[in-house]
């Protein structure tokens, strides 16, 4: 008998039925467009800010001051200590390895350059461009264009190896104002330390660099006679904001919270990891992007948390209105039941599995269309997608029957309290 | 009875005898309104509200005078094109050489208060008695907290350290002297400004516009992967919020019109009583369309007074900044509810009258 009225129900009225579904269904992509955007923003926006470049500076503890002004470095590049190149890789076997976005090393000193019209003094830098890499059995490429996305090349990138016979000697950067300044153009040839270079690009970083040759790190090595030596490297990782915990002395916790600090991919903690697999090495935060990067993200993520809380609740509110307004419009049928002997509980139960029914089937179809807005939003926003967690598909289920049961209830409770008698005249 | 007031009373009890239903009606145009104001109100904000929080990554743009110092006509010049949000810190450069180590260091006149203020993401710890900020480097490897003796040349002097800084960049090698003190030891005079520029990122790049054709004897370099970030990070925001807003928007708009719609037709009865009792469609059109777009009316006032409550709070929860009611936004937001209630509720009268009255009142 039950079930004989419920199917009855949905069989006879459905067009109140599909109006109602309508309701909730878009409550309900709203809800799952709304949770997926806002619980993927964060790393969507996270990857945005790694364009700010690296976070942490690997330098030598044993070296000695930095003398640099106005970008002439004055520091000989035999003078202090180096890292050594090969166990950079070691970075990407730390625990938070998967962080490690990618990493950049360098090598400069100031040279005597040789071109066409004469010689003159000029920073030499070098480093990876895009250098293919593996750690284990992964394979990466890491390098300037990825850890320092600012730097425009007008012409080619140089390669990082490569087979440079004699008469095609190895590809460098020369930056824009040195070329300016020395009447450089692309494709010509130069020669640092009698070693022939051909400048396959115009260097434009807005930094120093635009008074420098930028070099393969092992061409420069090469020409320094530093084999394997690296002055500085710069990292760029992706990391937690940092809040008090993450400030605190690691050697000071007990084993349990030193486990849990560890375990944060804070800025200090992956300084402190870097450390370890490189013990000479001094690893200190690029402080304004570092403390900042966190400041922003959490603006970011806190304006689309209250966002969604907003756009939840009114969601919510729409649809428990809508179920209200479906629901109070059948008194006469209350009304009916009960003067055929039906309990309060019976119609109640009635009303709820219908709800119940209307609530799983809306929220389906709500967790699918929002599902595949969240997706355009993220291609079209960030060419990347916003992938739905099914776990949302439980949530988004469950507030559907909560918010439909909420929104029903209330009106199933006022049509009870009418007078059978009353309702059926049509007076109520 | 006149025709006028019988229409305000047929209105009037519409709304007061099915009090429930005018609520739920009333609900779901003010949950509409209310999400519209608040979006759009953040949404017209958040440019300026989340470009400040790039005041934090310090000088945004660099000026060096290519030879020379930078005069006091140049530095005033800075001051008026950036106008009072911006932060400007005129910087000289030496070098000396640390007389107890022999070392070469790097020392930077400037005023030390506004360059802390500039760059406030630097952690700074203080020791007091000095006037020096030292470089977190210069001390691991030379002063260990000590006093430095510095040479220039003809000069020289005992510094004493003010405080010690990490910045994570070649400064953690320099030291930074009050400009004065620096003047008078090396004769140097700042040939590079720090400047921090305030605003949205289209404002900066003007700002960088002006300075450039104001200062035509000095470079004037963005510091660009901040600007670039600041850029991207702004404008992807904003493309968030504008869609994820336009999604919930537009989907809880469909909601109350089906709401509305639903509410409407199930009104066939009273559209039947008064068709039999001898209205004609333009009058029974105007009734039902009166009472949705008072309805409507009440509903997004409210509506708008509870978004730009909301805005506001969300301003000062997440950007610690108040986001002002925008009044612009009253009259589209008013006009669009009532226009949307019309919609809903006249399309199923059309419906209706295809139907004879009859017909409704026997049920069928």
């Amino acid at each position: 008998m039950f079930l004989r009225l419920l199917f009855e129900s949905f069989r006879r009225q459905k067009r109140r039925k599909s109006v109602a579904l309508l309701a909730i269904a878009l409550g309900m992509s709203i809800a799952t467009a709304m949770i997926a955007v806002g619980n993927d923003i964060g790393d969507k926006i996270n990857q945005e800010l790694r364009s700010l470049g690296a976070n942490l500076v690997v330098t030598p503890i044993e070296d000695t001051l930095d003398v640099n002004i106005g970008g002439v470095n004055l520091k000989p590049a035999s003078e202090g200590a180096f890292i050594n190149e090969q166990d950079l890789i070691k970075i990407k076997g730390i625990f938070w390895g998967h962080n490690i976005k990618g990493y950049a090393p360098f090598l400069s000193d100031r040279q005597k350059i040789q071109t066409r019209n004469g010689s003159v003094d000029a920073e030499m830098i070098g480093t990876y461009f895009a250098q293919p890499l593996r750690y284990g059995n992964e394979q990466f490429t890491t390098g300037v264009r990825s850890v320092n996305p600012w730097w425009k090349v007008e012409g080619a990138w140089p390669q990082d190896y490569g087979d440079f016979p004699e008469q095609l000697p190895p590809d460098v950067l020369a930056g824009n104002k040195l070329a300016q300044q020395a009447g450089l153009n692309l494709g010509d040839q130069i020669e640092i330390g009698g070693r022939k270079l051909r400048i396959s690009g115009i260097l434009n970083s807005g930094g120093d660099e635009d008074q420098a040759i930028v070099a393969p790190l092992h061409i420069a090595q090469d020409i320094l006679h530093q084999p394997n030596a690296v002055r500085r490297v710069t990292v760029s990782a992706l990391t937690k904001p940092e809040d008090a915990f993450a400030r605190k002395d690691p050697d000071k916790m007990s084993p349990a919270v030193r486990d849990r600090w560890y375990c944060s991919p804070y800025a200090n903690s992956i300084a402190y990891q870097i450390h370890e697999v490189l013990p000479n090495a001094r690893v200190e935060q690029i402080r304004p992007v570092e403390q900042n990067q966190g400041k922003v993200l959490s603006r970011v993520t806190g304006l689309m948390l209250l966002l969604s809380v907003a756009a939840l609740l009114a969601a919510a509110l729409a649809v428990s209105a809508a179920m209200a307004a479906t629901i109070l419009e059948r008194r006469q049928e209350v009304g009916l039941m009960k003067s055929l002997g039906a309990g309060n509980s019976a119609v109640a139960s009635l009303f709820l599995t219908e709800a119940a029914f209307l609530a799983l089937a809306g929220g389906l179809i709500g967790f699918l269309a929002g599902a595949v807005l969240a997706h355009r939003i993220g291609q079209s926003i960030f060419g990347s997608a916003i992938v739905v967690h099914p776990v949302v598909l439980a949530v988004v289920l469950f507030a559907a029957v909560l918010v439909t049961f909420l929104g029903s209830a209330g009106a199933v409770r006022k049509a009870m309290q009418f007078d059978p008698a009353v309702v059926l005249r049509g007076d109520a | 009875m006149t025709r006028t007031q019988l229409l305000l009373r047929l209105l009037f009890k519409a709304a007061w005898v099915r009090k429930d239903r005018a609520f739920t009606a009333l609900v779901s145009v003010a949950v509409v309104a209310t999400i519209a104001t608040a979006a759009l109100t953040i949404y017209s904000n958040l440019e300026g509200n989340l470009s400040r929080e790039f005041r934090g990554f310090g000088a945004n743009v660099v000026v060096t005078k290519t030879s020379g110092a930078l005069s006091p006509d140049e530095l005033t010049n800075i001051h008026k094109i950036i106008g009072s949000a911006g932060e400007i810190v005129p910087v000289g450069y030496a070098i000396a050489t640390e007389t107890t180590s022999n070392a070469k260091i790097v020392v930077g006149g400037a005023d030390i208060d506004t360059f802390r203020r500039l760059n406030s993401s630097w952690s700074f710890s203080n020791t007091g008695q000095g006037s020096a900020l030292v470089g977190g480097r210069v001390d691991e490897t030379i002063a260990h907290g000590a006093d430095l003796h510095l040479s220039f040349g003809k000069t020289s002097a005992a510094v004493k350290p003010a405080g010690f800084f990490h910045s994570g960049s070649d400064d953690d090698s320099r030291i930074y002297l009050p400009l004065d003190d620096f003047q008078r030891l090396t004769g140097v005079h700042p040939n590079t400004a720090l400047v921090r520029v305030e605003g949205k990122p289209q404002q900066i790049q003007n700002t960088i516009a002006s300075l450039r054709a104001a200062l035509p004897n000095a470079e004037v370099k963005p510091v660009r992967q901040i600007t670039q970030a600041q850029t991207a990070v702004v404008g992807k925001t904003r493309s968030v919020v504008l869609a994820s807003s336009a999604v919930v928007v537009i989907l809880i708009m469909l909601c109350m019109v089906a709401t509305f719609t639903g509410s409407v037709l199930e009104r066939r009865k009273d559209f039947a009583v008064m068709k039999a009792l001898g209205a004609s469609n333009r009058t029974v059109n105007f009734l039902f369309a009166s009472e949705a777009a008072l309805l409507a009316l009440a509903g997004s006032a409210a509506g708008y007074i509870l978004g730009c409550g909301i805005a506001f709070w969300i301003g000062k929860a997440n950007f610690d900044a108040a986001i002002l009611p925008q009044p612009l936004l009253l009259f589209p937001v008013l006009l669009g509810s009532v226009a949307l209630a019309l919609i809903a509720s006249t399309a199923p009268l059309r419906l209706l009258q295809q139907i004879q009255p009859a017909g409704i009142l026997r049920g069928e």
